[in-house]
């Protein structure tokens, strides 16, 4: 199990990779980000950005997805998180992409009255020409080392 | 339609009405983000939410879904950049309804193309008790008249 003791500022991970296909895009925008951009290819094709992108909020949950089957393959104590400093969607998601996760931490702290402590990180989604397609700064929460395991 | 001239620092807007099920939490739970207190009543009691709660970044989708549902038709809006200070207050449990309150706080044009600029909107997401479960400030592009 890796706790927040364990977390090293500037330690890095990749957190694997996976494809967006046409379906999908249209399958999650259609119930939650129904823009003509993200739903329509015709639309897409008049929008500033030239064809169908995904939603933005789609690149973020696949982000999400990647992390938790990161974590889980690390055994990390991860506990949720409080929220997010900033979120970029730098370049267009596009059908057919494969997008790769990677992550840096940043800074550690320890909460004052709880047994967890924080972990800021960026992370990243890469395209498979090497662009940052979506940048996040996220604080997560981490166990403690329980005090017999120390 | 609002373009980017029409829109005007400390305009509030409310909006929305988005019923939150066990079913579409498991659903979406599933598909991006499989911890257990997102997917699993048991499991999610004994965590430290004490019972089942929505993902943050299925309370962010649901988010969108009222904004373009409700505010952009009116808008002349063409997706956004990002956003900053994204907080997760409070849990999002089924049978919450939410909604939206939203405030433009700055308008900010663009250097390099004359068509659009960019507008802040800070955005408070409610329960129906007035609870504030999540809060942004979306980086949102308009275009201009």
């Amino acid at each position: 199990m890796r706790y927040w003791e364990d977390m090293r500022v500037g330690e890095t991970a990749d957190l694997g990779s996976c494809a967006i296909t046409e379906a999908e895009i249209l399958a999650f925008a259609r119930k939650y980000d129904p823009q003509p951009f993200h739903t329509d290819l015709e639309a897409a094709r008049r929008s500033i950005y030239g064809g169908l992108i995904a939603s933005g909020w789609h690149t973020c949950a696949l982000m999400m997805r990647l992390s938790v089957d990161a974590a889980r393959r690390d055994e990390a104590a991860t506990t949720g998180s409080p929220g997010l400093d900033s979120c970029r969607w730098l370049k267009p998601v596009r059908p057919g992409d494969v997008l790769s996760a990677r992550t840096e931490v940043l800074e550690t702290w320890p909460s004052r009255t709880k047994p967890i402590g924080f972990v800021r990180r960026r992370s990243e989604m890469v395209n498979q020409q090497g662009e940052v397609v979506l940048r996040v700064i996220g604080i997560t929460m981490y166990r403690r080392r329980p005090a017999a395991a120390a | 339609m609002k373009y980017f001239e029409d829109v005007q620092v400390g305009d509030v807007m409310r909006f929305g009405r988005y019923e939150v099920t066990r079913e579409e939490i498991v659903e979406y739970a599933r598909q991006f983000d499989p911890q257990p207190f997102h997917l699993d009543e048991e499991t999610a009691r004994a965590s430290m939410f004490g019972g089942l709660i929505a993902s943050g970044w299925h309370t962010g989708a649901m988010f969108i879904r009222m904004v373009v549902e409700h505010m952009t038709p009116g808008h002349a809006t063409s997706g956004a950049m990002g956003f900053d200070d994204l907080k997760w207050i409070r849990p999002v449990r089924p049978g919450d309804v939410l909604s939206v309150e939203s405030e433009i706080r700055e308008k900010i044009e663009s250097r390099s193309r004359p068509d659009r600029g960019t507008v802040k909107i800070e955005s408070r997401i409610s329960n129906q008790r007035g609870e504030v479960v999540m809060s942004l400030v979306s980086l949102v592009i308009y275009l201009r008249r």
